[in-house]
């Protein structure tokens, strides 16, 4: 029910359409931190991830209950794409880091086309609908209903973030990263295996973006082979305005952005969306140019 | 030097495969074969958010050269169908239609997105050739004064005045909201039926676009529902309609959910569901709802593995309009052929087609359908006297 005032109704749009961002955010920011590669292709991961999540569901969705279906859906479609962008981590990127930069950013576009096409290809171009699982029933919150469904999509983009940033800052695989990103031949050094490293930074970054796509299936139930794009822009802009690089950044980019969609689309018109977020990107970025939460400092992550 | 070897293979096989696969992807039917066929161009989006659309465009335009051919084709030749994906983008479009061109085809059927439509039209109108459009609507079309352009579709300015008598005089309805998502068919089409409602003293209460592509509406959803329209029109096409009236329904929106003729598409029943229900929808009527139709619904069942889509028979006339015109022409001259297409007097699927001195299709009727238990039924048109009744299969 639309609420006497609508804001409290924009907020909650907000911070869901935000919990994707945010997600998908987190693959461009890691990514970036540890290579200074801004990887086209991420979007498609998250693409892909839905395209996975809804084949499984297709398979499993009428013989498990509902909960362990959308689970079955979740870690496989994570764990697939994990592997996929691990894959194209070592084969195209790896190869490619001591090339000049242009040449990996085109890599990343082709790997960008390739995916899209490649899902085309397999799955056809009529969009896909995955099964209505979810339950319709909600509560109510300040006058506004909340839908079961949207809460469980913010909490769980709440834990995996949560569980991402634990990880990198207290565990010794995550310090490592950490170091990587700071200088990479220092943490050769030190003893580090690199490649092992970037791999595994590619790895955590698809598997949130696989979740993201397996969640947009799930909530909006329509996916086809071409919604990693807008997502991909939007969510490249907030781990940008975060700071590229900076992981709280992205998270919190990531809902800011979303908020912004909502309200400039609530109270401006949906037509000037994309014109109202670039202009505060652009903004912050004058002010601040090494975004929100960026720092001048060489630690990053 | 085994790195920069490396470097190059990946590369190399990247390429390739984004090239084979795009090349795939637009390369459709576009044969090579011998002298002996006549070819007829069929644009479309075959790729991206419409290609169902565009496939059941295709699928229609080959029955139908099949048909005429097993009659024994035109001027002794086999009619033959050469696909090009426009993927309802501008850009696209042109090179899809310079395709068509080098490929020699000698006249174009088909179209979707007026958007794509129109470049289309201008390259051919360059070269003289004559498109036949089955689906799209936009006016500019046959305003430009092309004398290649040619539909047997109606047009927007015709559909939007269409829609506003439904809305005013069979859903008495005081508030409308319009949503349109800027392409240039939903935009005309918004255009056309705000400027009809304002005429018939209805409130339009929202007149603004949305972003396609971009999954979640519910922002401008809130905004539209909170000045509480008794109407809520999507002049857009289908793929966002299943989404808008799923979360519309979803934020609590009682009242008509109405959508133009491309919203008209069986891809709105999966993504829309039971949200779908009760939707009314703006259409020229479908070959399901059209008498005479059972043979074409079954063959184009039997062939494809699913019913036909809206456009499919509207593209099987075009096609055996152009056949017939080409017969009649007695050559694949393009300025024979225009002529001989401008006195066609054709009984198609779609009722009798001729056309008008701007190329428009002479007596379009539209009607408006309905969804119920998730699928399409018909719902009511206008009689002669301009009182709305149930539309059946007439």
């Amino acid at each position: 029910m639309i609420a006497a005032s609508p804001f409290v109704s924009y907020l909650i749009n907000g911070l869901t359409i935000g919990s994707f961002l945010a997600l998908v955010a987190l693959g461009y920011t890691m990514v970036y931190g540890i290579i200074r590669l801004i990887n086209f292709a991420h979007g498609d991961l998250f693409m892909v991830g839905a395209f996975l999540g809804w084949t499984v569901l297709n398979v499993v969705a009428s013989r498990l209950p509902i909960a362990l279906s959308v689970l079955m859906a979740l870690l496989v479609a994570m764990a697939l794409t994990g592997a996929l962008g691990t894959v194209i981590s070592r084969m195209v990127y790896q190869p490619l880091l001591r090339a000049p930069r242009l040449s990996i950013l085109i890599a990343a576009l082709a790997v960008s086309l390739g995916l899209q096409n490649g899902v085309l290809l397999l799955y056809g171009p009529v969009p896909k609908t995955y099964p209505h699982v979810l339950p319709a029933s909600g509560l109510s919150l300040a006058g506004v209903r909340v839908s079961y469904p949207q809460l469980g999509m913010f909490l769980l983009s709440l834990l995996l973030m949560g569980a991402l940033y634990l990880f990198v800052h207290r565990t010794a695989v995550g310090t490592a990263m950490r170091a990587l990103a700071m200088d990479q031949d220092a943490a050769r050094l030190m003893g580090i295996n690199v490649e092992r490293h970037i791999m595994l930074a590619f790895f955590l970054g698809s598997l949130l973006a696989a979740a993201a796509g397996v969640m947009e299936g799930l909530y909006y139930t329509q996916i086809s082979f071409f919604m990693g794009f807008l997502i991909g822009l939007r969510a490249f802009t907030a781990a940008v305005l975060g700071g590229i690089g900076n992981i709280p950044g992205a998270m919190v980019a990531g809902f800011l952005i979303g908020l912004l969609q909502s309200f400039s689309a609530g109270y401006l018109s949906a037509q000037w969306t994309d014109v109202f977020v670039f202009v505060v990107l652009i903004l912050v970025l004058v002010v601040k140019p090494t975004g929100l939460f960026g720092e001048r400092v060489v630690e990053r992550m | 030097m085994w790195r920069a070897r490396r470097l190059i293979g990946s590369c190399a096989l990247l390429m390739a495969i984004a090239l084979a696969v795009a090349a795939c992807g637009g390369g459709g039917g576009g044969g090579t074969s011998g002298g002996g066929s006549i070819k007829i161009g069929v644009p479309g989006p075959l790729s991206g958010d419409y290609a169902s659309a565009g496939t059941d465009i295709v699928n229609g335009a080959k029955l139908a050269a099949q048909d005429v051919n097993a009659k024994g084709g035109a001027l002794g030749k086999k009619i033959e169908i050469v696909t090009a994906d426009d993927a309802c983008d501008a850009q696209t479009a042109a090179q899809a239609a310079q395709k068509l061109l080098s490929s020699g085809v000698v006249a174009v059927a088909g179209g979707y997105c007026s958007a794509a439509s129109l470049p289309e039209l201008t390259a051919f109108h360059r070269r003289g050739l004559p498109f036949v459009m089955d689906a799209s609507t936009n006016p500019k079309l046959t305003e430009m004064g092309f004398k290649e352009a040619f539909r047997d579709i109606g047009r927007d300015d015709e559909q939007g005045p269409f829609a506003a008598k439904f809305v005013a005089g069979f859903l008495k309805a005081k508030k409308v909201a319009v949503i349109n998502d800027n392409t240039t068919y939903s935009k005309g089409l918004a255009v056309s039926t705000v400027d009809a409602l304002k005429k018939a003293g209805v409130n339009v209460v929202f007149d603004q676009a949305i972003t396609p592509g971009q999954q979640d509406y519910t922002p401008t959803l809130t905004k539209v529902i909170s000045s509480n329209p008794d109407v809520v029109y999507y002049t857009g096409y289908f793929t966002e309609a299943g989404l808008l009236v799923k979360q519309a329904r979803q934020l609590g929106y009682r009242n008509t959910f109405m959508g133009g003729d491309a919203t008209n598409d069986p891809t709105l029943l999966k993504t829309g569901g039971p949200a779908a229900n009760d939707m009314v929808i703006t259409t020229a009527p479908l070959a399901q709802f059209l008498s005479g139709t059972e043979s074409f619904v079954s063959a184009y069942e039997k062939q494809f593995g699913h019913g036909p889509g809206p456009y499919s028979v509207y593209e099987y006339d075009a096609v055996q309009v152009v056949a017939k015109a080409i017969q009649a022409a007695g050559s694949t001259d393009s300025a024979k052929l225009i002529d001989s297409l401008r006195g066609t007097r054709h009984s198609g699927l779609t009722g009798d087609i001729s056309f008008d001195a701007k190329g428009d299709r002479a007596g379009v009727t539209y009607i408006t359908i309905t969804v119920r238990n998730e699928k399409f039924e018909a719902y009511k048109k206008l009689d002669d006297s301009g009182k709305w009744v149930d539309a059946t299969a007439a």
